[in-house]
């Protein structure tokens, strides 16, 4: 026991030992940090209003006007600028880049895009980003094939905020990136170049492989390029579902009528995915002729694609809505369920509801005759409600006849 | 007869020594395990932060590829700050996401408030019922605040509800959250990005849960952090700092992380139905899912990720008062029985991976037994003290080693608060850290593996209640309303 005692004691020296490093440790962590934040600040205050004169037009140099700097000094200029280059646009964000140019930072950053660390590499991609400088352009795409996942995006990034046309094809090459978080941020960034983007996409769309596909696609309907359609609507027929689902998805974000034929054909799809993004399609591109095979979508086996073409068809303004009514007298029970939640949504019901109070009697009928249908399609809670809670009683006293089972005729 | 007693006397000397000796072994291998957890959360902390600093959240705000998320908020009894806690959800920063309130036949007028302050409407909602649940009695929707549904249903337990809001929410993924928590603003965006960055493998992700006693809230937001003022909370506050930093971070490194908290988790509905969703029998319905995910995707030998991210924030209130901790820790412990009782299979069983062969073991060894082993240990030193076998200086050094152990572990917690996400950022709430870290040892630390052991015998019972939990009302810290009353919670 002597030994193990020895041993505690020894065991208890060392963990005092590690404890005081922790404790000054802390400390010591705090308090350099918040001197150095102070210092910071200090600075910030005295050089931010000579760096906004600069931005907002006077004098032609940065470096002249701050004089001399030391590397703290260096780094919180480079901070303020970058800081305000955030939310600045035209000349003043011009002027922000020239001064990075002019003082070394692009310089700087452009070599430590080199650092063997790789969240240094990552950091300096995201400063050149916002630097903007075109100057970065060929060591960005270099970095485009960096083994970090982050520092590839970082890199993207920059790319497409210098939105040149050589930053283009890197970009559309990493869609393929393993990482689908980058693809998706590529794909971002890609839809945000807008025409020009697309344009090349389109024309490099059979090269990639299909996981880029699917990105692709999604980055032609988001830039809505109509240039695109043509390919788009060949896409509708292509081997793999999520591509022709995606391809309807982008037909109407782009929203050109003229797509209406060839989205009604994907209506029937033997997949539901597809089938679902093109009622949504439809809906978007609000045509008379989507109509009819929307209200029969209603009775699609699939949930999603109910509700689509239902969303579909309230999006499509009184033509829809009258579908949707007609809908409740349907004898699939979802079909009926479908439309009295999106008639309940688009404020049909209520509209309905208001009129029993009217003093024309004709127009009562018809609030009847609608309200009817509703009680019919099995869905009353709305109705029930409105029955107890109405403002007039004369609504309450209608509706609760309405609702009793003897009067329901389906 | 006196070589009897003489073999008696032996017989409890000899089980005393080889008890304490096993008591040292096994603090020793305990500690290692914490060491290594911590070793391994130190490193992912470091990497977490580096990584964060180039954050994503702007562009995964603004990208039409972000999944959409619904917010499940069960409720029940909560007519005092479900109006505030949703119009806090209400303004979290995300893209689209939808809120389900699913009031579990609520006995106070927590239904009635919500359709006074936003003006609700009964629907004739159309959704699909893929798990069985109680009866719902009504859908509510507001047609001012379209991405608000309030689901009216008969009592069923926490559990049920959020099988109700499974089946009534329109989105992939849903995010459970407490009726009583605050949910900072960029929560959403921060626990999605995982889901982002692995759409395929990912299951379930939690966030950190932070106390909120002390902290000064407006309008269902935090906009002061701080320490609570009495001791019980605030060893709570290093408590959750060593279980979240230094706990769940190396399990989720290890990808064995096994508790998602039910005050904020973000999961896939998919593999949520696919499991069945929330079981009703546990006291822990969080742990349970969470374990109950793992044994299936490994039998289905799925590739799947369940990771813990230390930066979405969820602030919730925890007990002032030892009562009220002993309820909700005997709470916590007996659902961990109840779970390890219907997965005992998967123990020890290489078929469940790091899973089986680590983390349930740990669970096991050291969470289970642990507080026995604790509390046997002390009345050992009693029994070795009147056997006359008590050697007083190892007894002495060994508790000393014990605590400054502890010690070294809060405080490492603590560090890689203020190397990381610095909440408590003042330096009276340092010294106060610091020091709390190292009472806590002293008498906190004992005191819950007494009550843990109190939890086996009520498992063992069959015993099971919720109890009241007595809220402060965490509200009050800066609106300067009364205290709510304590309410009761769900019965299971």
């Amino acid at each position: 026991m002597q030994t193990t005692s020895e041993l505690l004691a020894q065991a208890l020296w060392g963990l005092g030992g590690v404890l005081a490093f922790l404790f000054v440790f802390l400390i010591s962590n705090k308090a350099i940090r918040e001197l150095r934040e102070r210092r910071a600040a200090a600075l910030r205050r005295e050089l931010e209003p000579k760096i906004l004169a600069y931005v907002n037009g006077q004098g032609n140099h940065l470096g002249p006007i701050l004089g001399p700097l030391g590397h703290f000094e260096s780094s919180v200029v480079e901070e303020i600028l970058l800081d305000n280059a955030r939310f600045l646009k035209g000349a003043a964000r011009s002027r922000i880049t020239s001064a990075c140019e002019d003082l070394g930072f692009v310089r700087a950053r452009i070599s430590q895009l080199r650092h063997p660390r790789w969240w240094k590499r990552a950091e300096a991609a995201e400063k050149l980003a916002t630097m903007k400088s075109p100057k970065a352009a060929p060591e960005l795409i270099a970095l485009m094939r960096d083994e970090m996942p982050d520092v590839r995006m970082r890199a993207a990034r920059a790319l497409g905020q210098l939105d040149t046309r050589t930053s283009i094809k890197p970009l559309i090459d990493a869609l393929q990136d393993p990482s689908r978080w980058s693809s998706l941020r590529i794909a971002d960034i890609l839809a945000g170049m807008g025409p020009s983007a697309a344009d090349e996409l389109s024309e490099s769309f059979n090269t990639l492989p299909i996981k880029a596909r699917v990105a692709a696609v999604d980055c032609l309907g988001r830039a809505k390029s109509v240039r695109a359609g043509g390919l788009l609507l060949r896409l509708l027929s292509d081997p793999d579902r999520d591509i022709r689902a995606r391809a309807a998805h982008s037909l109407g974000l782009i929203g050109d009528p003229n797509f209406t034929p060839d989205l009604l054909k994907a209506l029937k799809d033997p997949e539901w995915p597809v089938r679902a993004m093109t009622a949504k399609a439809l809906g978007k591109l609000a045509r008379p002729e989507a109509v009819r095979p929307l209200a029969e979508a209603l009775r699609d086996k699939e949930w999603w694609v109910r509700i689509n073409a239902a969303e579909g068809l309230k999006s499509m303004g009184e033509e829809g809505l009258a579908a949707l009514i007609d809908a409740l007298s349907s004898e699939d029970r979802y079909a009926r369920h479908a439309a009295v939640a999106t008639l309940e949504g688009a404020g049909v019901l209520d509209r309905f509801v208001e009129q029993l109070a009217s003093a024309d009697e004709k127009e009562r009928e018809t609030a009847l005759l609608f309200i009817r249908k509703i009680i019919a399609a099995e869905r009353t809670d709305s109705l029930t409600q409105s029955a107890s809670r109405h403002a007039q009683e004369k609504v309450r006293e209608l509706l609760s006849r309405a609702l009793k089972p003897s009067e329901v005729k389906p | 007869m006196t070589l009897l007693a003489i073999d008696w006397h032996y017989l409890l000397l000899r089980s005393v020594v080889t008890f304490n000796e096993f008591v040292i072994y096994y603090f020793l291998t305990l500690n290692t395990v914490y060491l290594i957890l911590f070793i391994i959360s130190l490193f992912e902390v470091v990497r977490f932060v580096r990584r964060t600093f180039f954050s994503d959240y702007q562009q995964i705000l603004k990208s039409e590829m972000t999944w959409p998320i619904s917010i499940l908020v069960p409720a029940f009894n909560e007519e005092r700050g479900i109006v505030d806690t949703l119009r806090s959800l209400l303004q979290l920063n995300y893209g689209e996401f939808e809120i389900v309130v699913i009031n579990d036949g609520s006995t106070d007028g927590t239904l009635e408030q919500l359709i006074k302050a936003f003006d609700l409407r009964k629907t004739d909602r159309v959704y699909r019922r893929t798990l069985p649940t109680a009866k719902v009695r009504g859908i509510y929707a507001s047609l001012e605040v379209t991405n608000l549904i309030v689901v009216d249903k008969e009592k069923g337990g926490k559990s049920d509800a959020l099988n109700t809001g499974i089946n009534i929410s329109r989105y992939p993924l849903f995010c459970s959250v407490d009726a009583d928590s605050v949910i900072e603003e960029n929560a959403l965006l921060r626990v999605v990005k995982p889901f982002m960055e692995h759409p395929e493998e990912m299951v379930a992700v939690g966030g950190i849960v932070r106390i909120i006693n002390g902290c000064e809230v407006r309008d269902g937001r935090v906009i002061r952090i701080g320490l609570p003022r009495r001791a019980l909370p605030v060893f709570q506050v290093v408590e959750y700092l060593r279980a979240f930093l230094s706990g769940r971070i190396g399990w989720s490194v290890m990808r064995s992380l096994l508790i998602i908290s039910g005050a904020f988790g973000l999961y896939k509905k998919s593999d949520v139905v696919a499991v069945g969703g929330y079981d009703s029998f546990t006291d822990t319905e969080d742990l349970e899912l969470v374990v109950k995910l793992h044994e299936h995707l490994k039998r289905q030998k799925t590739r799947y990720r369940i990771v813990f991210v230390p930066d979405p924030v969820c602030w919730t209130e925890v007990p002032e008062k030892f009562k009220t901790l002993l309820m909700q820790r005997n709470r916590w412990h007996r659902g961990m029985l109840q779970s390890f009782r219907r997965h005992w299979r998967m123990l020890f069983n290489p078929r469940y991976g790091v899973i089986g062969t680590l983390a349930l073991p740990y669970f096991l060894l050291f969470e289970m037994l642990g507080p026995f082993v604790e509390v046997l240990g002390y009345l050992s030193v009693i029994a070795a003290y009147f056997l006359g076998i008590l050697n007083r200086e190892f007894f002495l050094l060994f508790m000393l080693v014990a605590i400054f152990y502890g010690v070294f572990l809060s405080i490492a917690a603590v560090l890689l608060e203020e190397i990381s996400f610095r909440r408590y950022p003042g330096w009276e709430d340092l010294a106060r850290l610091i020091w709390y870290s190292i009472w806590e040892n002293i008498g906190f630390r004992q005191l819950l593996a007494l009550f843990k052991v109190k939890a086996f015998f009520d498992f063992i019972g069959r015993r099971r209640r919720w109890g009241e939990m007595g809220h402060k009302g965490f509200r009050d810290e800066g609106s300067g309303r009364p205290p709510t009353t304590p309410k009761r919670q769900q019965a299971a």
